[in-house]
C-alpha cells in the first residue's frame, strides 16, 4: 500500500481503471464476435478514435477550468466545410496549409468563445450553447451555394487518400497518420499540462477560482487561452473530419461535443474542474470508440441502444467517480500524514536540541 | 528611526449609506507585527482590502517604502510585495503542497521542473520550521496546515508585509500557538505583519502595536507596553448613544421560552437563558461568536445536538422551521437578500409567504384580495413607503424591505420573535422606526430575542444581555449591570478585566 501511494497519484490509479476496462470491453467482445481480432477492427476503431480524442482534449482543457464548450461540434463543423468548400475549388492546397487553414478557422471561433466567458463573465454553458446553434447555422450559409453539401469527388486526389496513408504496418495491425495526428495530440498537450506553468494554472483555476483571482496570475487571459486553444483543436478535428468522411452534409458534427464530454468524463476529468489529464481523456476517447464500434458490429444492439449505453456510461462514470476518487484521495491523504509523522520523528530523533 | 514599509495616510473610503473608513492613517514599520482590532463593522476588513488592491480608497494615499503607489488588483500588491491570508485559507486543493506554494511565481522557468519544485518547498518549509510531505495534495491538509502553506507561498513570493486577517479564528489552541512561533520568526527576519484578531489574549500576546479602528476611524495606536486590555476595550466601544429610542420597561410576563445546554458540537455549547413575554433579551458577540447559530438551532434550520427547549412548559425538539413556526417561533433573518425576501415578487406576496395556505379559498385558489388587505393593513401599521402593496420588494429601500420581512414574521402571530440584525444596513430614521416596533412588539407581550451587533443598540433595547464568545455564553447582564466596556469584555473573552479594575 505504501509502495503504491508513493510510486501513483490517485488519478493514475484512475487511468489504470480506465485501461483496464477497454481491456476487458476487448477480451469480451473478441470471445463472442466472430473474426473480432482483424488489421480492420483496429483499423476502424482507431481512426474513429483520432476525431474523439482530438475535440475531447479541447473539451478537457476548459473542463479543468470548470468550463465547459458545448459548441465543438459546431466548430468541428464548420472547419470541416469551410475546409471542404476551399479544397474543391483549389486542389493546389496541400496537406499542411490546409490543416492550418482548419485550425485558423476553428481557432477564430474559439476567441469569440473565450472572450465572452472569460471577459464578458458569461457562464460557459449559456454561451457556448448560443454558439453552438450560431455556429451551426453558419455551416447552412456558408454551404448554401454549394447546395448544403460538400462531395468527396470534388476534393484533390490527396484528400481523398488521406485517410488510408499509414504510417507504418505491424503485420495485420496499420498505424495510420490520423491515428498519428491524434496521439501526437494527446503527448503535446499532457506535456503542456504536466511541465507548462500554463498548465499547472488552468488546474488552479479549476480548482479554487475564488482563490485564482487574488493569487496573483492573470486567471482570464488562462481561460481566455483555453478557449482559443480548444477552437484550433477543434479546426484540427475539422480538418481529420473532412479528410476522413470526404462527402459532408450540413449535420456534419453534430453530437460530437457529447462524445467529448463523454470521454472526457469517462476518462477523470471532473466537471467541476481542478482534475484530468490528456492521457485520461485519450483513454475516455479509446473506451467509448472501443465500445461504439463493438456494439455496432453486434446484430442485436440497435442505434438508440448504443446511445444510451454511452448515456448510461457517462452516468456511471460521474457517479462513481465522485465516490472512488475521493476514497482513493483519503487513501493517499492518509499515507501522506503517516509519512509527515515519520518524517517529523525522523527530524526529532536526529536534532539534539529539540 | 526605520522607514515604514508600508503607509497609508488620510485613507476614506465610502460605501453607499456608510463611511467605512475615515482618514485613517496608519504605518507598518518592518519587523513589528501589527495588531488591528475594532467591533464587527469597524473598517477593518475594508482597510486589508484597500492595502491588498481589492478596493480604491475614495481619498488618501498609500506609500510603500516611502514611495507613493496605486494599487488595482492583488497581483499588483503582490508585486509591492504585500500579501494577505484570510479565515478560509485560499489554496488550491487539487494541486500538490509544492503547486501551491509556488503557483503564483513567474520567474521559474517555461518549464515545471518538478524535482527542483519539490526541493525548493522543502527548503522553504524547512527554513519555516514546518514537517510536510509536499507531493501530498493538499486538500488532505488541516486548516492550520494549508495557512502554512499560504505563509510558505508568501515568503518564497519575498513578502515584505504579511497582512492576516483572522487567521486563528479555526485554529485549536495548539495550532495558534504554532502560528505565533511561525509569525515571530517571520517578525524576526525583518517581515513586517498585520494582524487582525478578535481574541484579545492572543491579541497581546503577539502584538508589538495595537491600533484600535472604531466606525471607520483610527481612535488609538499604542505599542504594547502601553496598552490594557481595559483601555483598548474603551477605544473599541465609545460610541455615543443618543440616537437610540430606549425600550420602554414592561412588567415582563410569564416565561415563555427556556432553553438549557443547548450545544451543537463545534459550533455552541452549553447555552442558557429564559425568556419572558414582554421581554427583549439582547444577543451580544463578535464575529464568530456564533449567536446565529444558536437562532438557526431555534428555529430547526441547523437543529442542535443536544439540550432543552421549553416552550409554555413542554419540553420540545425543534427538528424544522415548520415545527418552530408551528410552536410559535419566528425568525428574522440577518440576511435579507439571501435568506428573507423575495426580491421580483410583491410585497403582499412576501408578507404571506410563511402563511400562504390561510388565504387559499375552497378551490385551493390563492385569495389575492385577502392577502391585499392584510398586506395594506400592516403597510399603515409599519408605515412602509410604498404606493403600492403590489410593488415588488426590490424597489423598496433597505429599511422599508426590513419592514417587510418584519411584516411576513409578525403575520405569524408568534410568541417568541428572534431578530438577527434588524438595523444593519438602513439609514437612522428607519432605524428608530425599527426600534419603537420592537418596543411596541414587547408591550404585546411576544417574546423577542435581539440579535445585534450595534452594541449601543443592544444596551438600549435590552431588558437583559446574553453575551456569546466564540460558541460560549459569557454571562447575562441586566439592564441595570450592563455597560459597553462589560459587554465587549465579555464578548472578548475577558469578562473579568473591567471588573479586575474597578475591584
Amino acid at each position: 500500500m505504501k509502495f503504491i501511494t508513493r510510486i501513483l497519484r490517485p488519478e493514475q490509479v484512475r487511468e489504470l481503471v480506465t485501461l483496464f476496462l477497454i481491456v476487458i470491453i476487448v477480451l469480451g467482445f473478441g470471445a463472442f464476435l466472430k473474426d473480432y481480432y482483424t488489421g480492420r477492427t483496429f483499423v476502424r476503431i482507431s481512426t474513429s478514435i483520432a476525431i474523439i480524442a482530438v475535440v475531447a482534449m479541447a473539451q478537457t482543457l476548459v473542463a479543468i477550468t470548470r468550463n465547459i464548450d458545448l459548441s465543438l461540434g459546431s466548430i468541428v463543423g464548420f472547419c470541416a466545410f469551410f475546409l471542404g468548400v476551399q479544397l474543391s475549388y483549389h486542389h493546389e492546397i496541400g496537406p499542411v496549409p490546409a490543416a492550418l487553414i482548419a485550425i485558423a478557422v476553428g481557432t477564430a471561433m474559439g476567441l469569440i468563445n473565450g472572450l465572452i466567458i472569460a471577459y464578458g463573465r458569461v457562464p460557459a454553458i449559456i454561451t457556448t450553447l448560443g454558439t453552438m446553434a450560431i455556429y451551426r447555422t453558419a455551416i447552412v450559409f456558408y454551404s448554401a451555394p454549394e447546395g448544403g453539401i460538400v462531395s468527396a469527388h470534388r476534393l484533390p486526389l490527396w484528400a481523398r487518400q488521406f485517410a488510408s496513408w499509414s504510417i507504418f504496418k505491424m503485420g495485420d495491425l496499420d498505424f495510420r497518420v490520423m491515428v498519428g495526428i491524434a496521439i501526437l495530440v494527446v503527448i503535446i498537450f499532457q506535456l503542456i499540462l504536466t511541465y507548462l506553468p500554463y498548465g499547472r494554472r488552468l488546474y488552479a483555476i479549476g480548482s479554487n477560482p475564488e482563490a485564482a483571482r487574488i493569487a496573483g496570475f492573470p486567471a482570464q487571459r488562462i481561460v481566455f487561452i483555453a478557449y482559443l486553444i480548444g477552437g484550433a483543436l477543434a479546426g484540427l478535428g475539422g480538418y481529420l473530419f473532412l479528410l476522413q468522411y470526404g462527402n459532408l452534409m450540413v449535420l456534419a458534427g453534430v453530437g460530437l461535443e457529447f462524445d467529448a464530454v463523454a470521454a472526457a468524463v469517462v476518462g477523470g476529468v471532473n466537471i467541476f474542474g481542478g482534475t484530468g489529464t490528456a492521457i485520461g481523456a485519450f483513454l475516455g476517447a479509446t473506451l467509448i470508440g472501443t465500445l461504439d464500434y463493438s456494439l455496432r458490429r453486434w446484430p442485436a444492439i440497435s442505434e438508440f441502444w448504443r446511445n444510451a449505453i454511452l448515456g448510461l456510461l457517462i452516468l456511471l462514470a460521474v457517479a462513481t467517480d465522485s465516490a472512488i476518487m475521493a476514497r482513493l484521495r483519503l487513501m493517499w491523504a492518509r499515507a501522506a500524514a503517516a509519512m509527515t509523522m515519520e518524517l517529523a520523528e525522523s527530524k526529532t530523533s536526529s536534532s539534539p536540541q529539540a | 528611526m526605520t522607514e515604514p514599509i508600508l503607509e497609508l495616510r488620510h485613507i476614506s473610503k465610502r460605501f453607499d449609506m456608510t463611511q467605512a473608513l475615515d482618514d485613517v492613517s496608519l504605518a507598518i514599520y518592518p519587523g513589528e507585527i501589527h495588531a488591528l482590532v475594532g467591533e464587527n463593522g469597524a473598517g477593518k476588513s475594508t482597510l486589508i482590502k484597500i492595502a491588498t488592491g481589492v478596493h480604491q480608497p475614495d481619498t488618501g494615499e498609500i506609500l510603500v517604502q516611502g514611495r507613493p503607489v496605486v494599487i488595482h488588483n492583488s497581483q499588483e500588491a503582490q508585486a509591492l510585495g504585500i500579501a494577505a491570508i484570510y479565515q478560509e485559507p485560499m489554496i488550491f486543493p487539487d494541486l500538490n503542497v509544492a503547486e501551491n506554494i509556488f503557483i503564483s511565481h513567474r520567474s521559474r522557468g517555461p518549464i515545471v521542473r518538478w524535482n527542483k519544485m519539490y526541493q525548493d518547498a522543502r527548503e522553504i518549509l524547512a527554513k519555516l520550521g514546518v514537517v510536510m510531505d509536499v507531493r501530498q495534495s493538499a486538500q488532505g491538509l488541516t486548516v492550520a496546515q494549508q495557512q502554512t502553506v499560504e505563509i510558505a507561498r508568501a515568503i518564497s513570493l519575498d513578502v515584505r508585509v504579511l497582512i492576516m486577517d483572522e487567521p486563528t479564528s479555526a485554529l485549536s489552541l495548539h495550532e495558534v500557538q504554532q502560528l505565533f512561533k511561525l509569525v515571530r520568526s517571520l517578525r524576526d527576519r525583518g517581515i513586517a505583519v498585520l494582524f487582525i484578531g478578535h481574541r484579545l489574549e492572543e491579541v497581546f500576546d503577539i502584538a508589538d502595536r495595537i491600533t484600535v479602528l472604531r466606525d471607520g476611524k483610527l481612535i488609538s495606536s499604542r505599542p504594547r507596553s502601553e496598552a490594557t486590555v481595559e483601555q483598548v476595550i474603551r477605544d473599541m466601544v465609545g460610541r455615543e448613544v443618543e440616537e437610540f429610542f430606549a425600550k420602554s420597561s414592561v412588567r415582563l410576563g410569564e416565561l415563555v421560552m427556556s432553553v438549557r445546554g443547548l450545544t451543537k458540537h463545534n459550533v455552541f455549547t452549553d447555552v442558557n437563558f429564559d425568556l419572558h413575554r414582554g421581554e427583549v433579551l439582547g444577543f451580544a458577540g463578535l464575529v464568530g461568536s456564533h449567536r446565529t447559530d444558536v437562532a438557526l438551532a431555534l428555529f430547526g434550520i441547523e437543529p442542535a445536538d443536544a439540550g432543552e427547549i421549553v416552550i409554555d412548559g413542554k419540553s420540545v425538539h425543534i427538528r424544522s422551521p415548520q415545527q418552530a413556526m408551528e410552536l410559535g417561533i419566528a425568525y428574522v433573518t440577518e440576511d435579507r437578500r439571501k435568506f428573507g425576501l423575495v426580491m421580483p415578487m410583491p410585497i403582499c406576496a412576501n408578507i404571506t409567504l410563511p402563511t400562504l395556505p390561510k388565504y387559499v379559498n375552497g378551490l385551493g385558489l390563492i385569495q389575492r384580495q385577502k392577502e391585499m388587505e392584510v398586506a395594506e393593513e400592516f403597510r399603515r401599521r409599519l408605515n412602509i413607503m410604498t404606493p403600492s402593496v403590489m410593488n415588488t420588494v426590490e424597489r423598496l429601500s433597505g429599511g422599508n424591505q426590513q419592514k417587510v420581512l418584519l411584516c411576513k414574521w409578525l403575520n405569524v402571530q408568534p410568541k417568541v420573535l428572534i431578530l438577527d440584525e434588524p438595523t444593519r444596513g438602513i439609514d437612522v430614521g428607519a432605524k428608530v422606526e425599527v426600534h419603537h416596533m420592537i418596543n411596541d412588539l414587547a408591550a404585546q407581550g411576544i417574546g423577542i430575542i435581539l440579535i445585534s451587533s450595534d452594541l449601543p443598540e443592544v444596551l438600549a433595547m435590552s431588558d437583559r444581555i446574553l453575551v456569546m464568545h466564540e460558541g460560549r455564553q459569557m454571562g447575562i447582564y441586566t439592564r441595570e449591570e450592563a455597560t459597553q466596556e462589560k459587554i465587549m469584555a465579555a464578548a472578548m473573552g475577558h469578562p473579568e478585566a473591567i471588573l479586575e479594575r474597578q475591584a
